[in-house]
């Protein structure tokens, strides 16, 4: 009996011991191979389908270090990265956002790879973009793309019908009202954009930009600046947007998604460039009807920012057991052979863009890229007045998200929405010390 | 075999010239006896400890720290147990908790009864069909009956064109901030009333017929026998139900995380899906913030299921 227990104990061990090896980053697999986890956040089909092939590739071209790529659906994403970090097992690569990089560096989640790449990975990039993953002179991400998070586009075939000129589309708010006032017949709106507090905490910081040239809080992070009289009229856009029905007033899905746009619901859409991929692999009928332009900005001031630039990077995590191994990977990923992040961008239908001056000459060969009419206006007139997302705790955005949201639909007037978004992210300010700790 | 059985049994052995029968067996049989109910006690106590005692214990401790999966978690005290309290969203969320049980429970409360009353007449075939017919939205996923009145509920769904035959414009239902809860309660109601309806007709059967036949003969009306004999004797039934009710409608999660995400405006944020969506957040501060928020609520919880018994004695047998 005693014996039996014995043998008992020992296979429940070595279950265990195999299992939790199984799961930790940086382990070895029987073949001597360490494996590195990688997990990817799912975004259109078409990336999850370039990663597997690259990490496949990868895989077969060497037999050190074997590549285990998860994909994670975003709405599972933070808490599953949570649990995994609380459990000791977080992923040995991650996609992270420009945005989630300061704040993840300052609670020492992420390895540095000045150590661990070499210095042409970082000198290859883009100036504007390095800053985007350096805090205090280190680079703590390698980047992949950046894509505008808002961008106009709208139906040619529809705005002649309502006797507007798509060669010249609106330049200020008001003209976009009218436009979307004159689209909206029947069951088709003039107009899609954000009207739900999460989505609009994130999307409207280009918008913000415009409308204040700062977003909600001063540059050290100790006081907010949302009750300044210039967010106002941000919040009256939007409700005049709403109110007026000329957006869908239950929409079926996010921000993100270009669906309704493109089943032809809508007439115009503020969306990120990544829409461009969505239209050309999902709705190809709808690309030569589409015409893409800049976000109009408040006062028709072209050069004012009505997007932020955002984006994904890949992070080797800070615990990781196989730090080396995960950064050699990245370099090969992303800062290797530029053939393949330019084939990567061709895939995507050039709805992202380059953050690596290789990858531009790559693809300054490619007549797809350089004819392509998206690509052209994106790049020479959003791009270029794009900023950085913010970096502050979510709470602070989704706290001026709510605002605008509050008063949209109804639930208190503007100077009152902006009142409780000041007192919420003041509370956010004082309960996270967070004044004095803006990266610079 | 039970603890209580033995208990039970104990006097079913007198001793036939009054001293103690078996003298020197009975401790040992007791001995056995206990042992033998500790024993099989022992798996559940075992999993209590396990899987509720020392997590409950544990997440105490660990509230008292700012908890970071990278860095030493730093010792905060009662800190966060103070910005839960002084969060107005916490307590907006408890709010809406609350009205969202006020909208459900009751309203299912009063169909169910009515529901169990009318299967109550019919015949046992007819019965047993409408039994079947109640139950089944009790197994359909909380997630189909979510987006299935997500579809209802558009400007374009079958809610909105009924409304339109009655020359009534579409209504923005889980758009507005104050469509949107009552919007979720009907699938909340729907998907809840077939076991209500069960447990009221269990109840409405251990009546004994001869109350009402009595009743009856002194000339009381449907409402006097209702209120007089119906519902007295469904006490323990409609406390049960009540707690049990509150409790979970205060802890609603899926309808609001899958209809309305908790908007529009946090109008549909129910403590649960709150503390879901602040634990979403990647900082230390979210981390501790939302693991004290919910040991809060366990609190809440508790003086609420506290006051409903409070409010409504329960008795402890009532013979029928």
């Amino acid at each position: 009996m005693r014996r039996r227990g014995i043998v008992l104990l020992a296979i429940a061990a070595v279950t265990a011991s195999t299992a939790l090896s199984g799961c930790g980053g940086g382990s070895e697999d029987p073949a001597g191979r360490t494996t590195v986890t990688f997990w990817q956040q799912k975004f259109e089909d078409y990336q999850q389908a370039w990663f597997k092939k690259h990490v496949d590739a990868y895989n077969a071209t060497q037999d050190k270090v074997k590549i285990d790529l998860q994909v994670v659906p975003a709405d599972t994403w933070a808490q599953k990265l949570k649990a995994a970090q609380a459990a000791g097992k977080a992923p040995d690569i991650a996609t992270t956002s420009y945005g989630n990089v300061a704040p993840g560096v300052a609670q020492g989640q992420f390895a540095s790879l000045d150590e661990l790449l070499p210095a042409e990975a970082f000198t290859d990039v883009k100036d504007n973009v390095k800053g985007f993953v350096t805090v205090n002179g280190k680079h703590y991400a390698y980047p992949m793309l950046v894509e505008p998070s808002t961008v106009l586009y709208y139906r040619t075939d529809l705005v002649t019908a309502a006797g507007l000129d798509p060669n010249s589309p609106p330049k200020t708010w008001a003209d976009l009202v009218q436009w979307a006032t004159k689209l909206t017949k029947g069951n088709v709106k003039g107009m899609t954009i954000a009207s739900a507090g999460p989505d609009l905490g994130w999307s409207s910081w280009g918008l913000q930009y415009n409308a204040c040239g700062r977003l909600p809080v001063n540059d050290d992070w100790s006081k907010s600046t949302a009750t300044e009289p210039c967010f106002e009229k941000l919040l009256d856009f939007y409700k005049t947007l709403y109110s007026g029905g000329l957006i869908p007033k239950t929409p079926k899905v996010g921000y993100a998604d270009g669906a309704p746009y493109g089943q032809g619901e809508v007439a115009m859409m503020a969306g990120g460039s990544w829409v461009i991929g969505q239209l050309k692999n999902d709705f190809k009928a709808m690309v030569p009807k589409t015409a893409v332009a800049a976000f109009p900005s408040f006062d028709g001031d072209a050069t004012k920012t009505t997007a932020t630039l955002g984006g994904w990077t890949l992070t080797v995590d800070a615990k990781s057991k196989g730090k080396q191994q995960a950064a050699d990977f990245v370099k090969y990923l992303l800062a290797g052979d530029p053939a393949l992040m330019a084939d990567f961008f061709k895939t995507s239908g050039f709805s992202k863009y380059t953050v690596r001056t290789s990858v531009d000459q790559a693809l300054a060969s490619n007549p797809d890229a350089t004819s392509d009419p998206f690509m052209k206006v994106i790049s020479e007139k959003v791009v270029p007045f794009g900023r950085q997302e913010p970096a502050y705790p979510w709470d602070i955005s989704l706290a001026f998200g709510t605002a605008i949201e509050s008063a949209m639909k109804g639930k208190a007037d503007v100077p009152t929405s902006l009142k409780t978004a000041a007192a919420a992210i003041d509370d956010v300010i004082k309960k996270q010390s967070l004044a004095g700790t803006a990266p610079k | 075999m039970t603890a209580l059985d033995s208990r039970v049994a104990a006097p079913a052995d007198p001793a036939p010239d009054g001293a103690p029968p078996h003298g020197r067996r009975r401790p040992a049989r007791h001995g056995r006896d206990n042992r033998t109910a500790y024993l099989m006690i022992a798996p559940m106590v075992v999993l209590l400890a396990v899987f509720v005692m020392w997590p409950l214990v544990y997440s105490l401790y660990l509230s008292t720290f700012k908890i970071s999966f990278y860095t030493e978690p730093e010792f905060v005290g009662l800190d966060f147990y103070q910005y839960v309290l002084e969060s107005p969203r916490f307590w907006e969320s408890i709010w809406v908790g609350l009205y969202y049980a006020v909208l459900t429970v009751p309203t299912g409360i009063v169909i169910a009864l009515l529901l169990a009353s009318f299967i109550k007449t019919l015949s046992r075939r007819a019965a047993s069909y409408m039994k079947t017919t109640v139950y089944l939205p009790a197994v359909v996923s909380t997630v189909v009956a979510s987006v299935l009145f997500v579809f209802m509920y558009q400007d374009d769904g079958v809610v909105n064109a009924m409304l339109g035959v009655l020359n009534h414009g579409p209504v923005n239902w889980l758009n507005d901030p104050s469509y949107a809860l009552p919007a979720i309660a009907v699938p909340g109601i729907w998907l809840s009333f077939g076991v209500t309806t069960l447990i009221l007709l269990a109840g409405l059967l251990d009546i004994p017929e001869n109350y009402y036949e009595s009743a009856q003969l002194d000339g009381a009306g449907f409402f006097q026998r209702l209120f007089r004999i119906t519902i007295p004797l469904l006490k323990n039934v409609l406390l049960y139900l009540l707690v049990t009710g509150f409790t979970l409608a205060i802890q609603l999660f899926e309808l609001p995380l899958i209809m309305t995400n908790g908007g529009p405006v946090d109008a549909t944020m129910t403590p649960n899906l709150y503390i879901f969506a602040s634990f979403r957040d990647l900082t230390p501060y979210a981390t501790s913030f939302s693991l004290t928020a919910s040991l809060m609520l366990f609190a809440v919880l508790g003086a609420i299921s506290l006051v409903i018994f409070r409010l409504v004695n329960s008795d402890k047998a009532i013979d029928g």
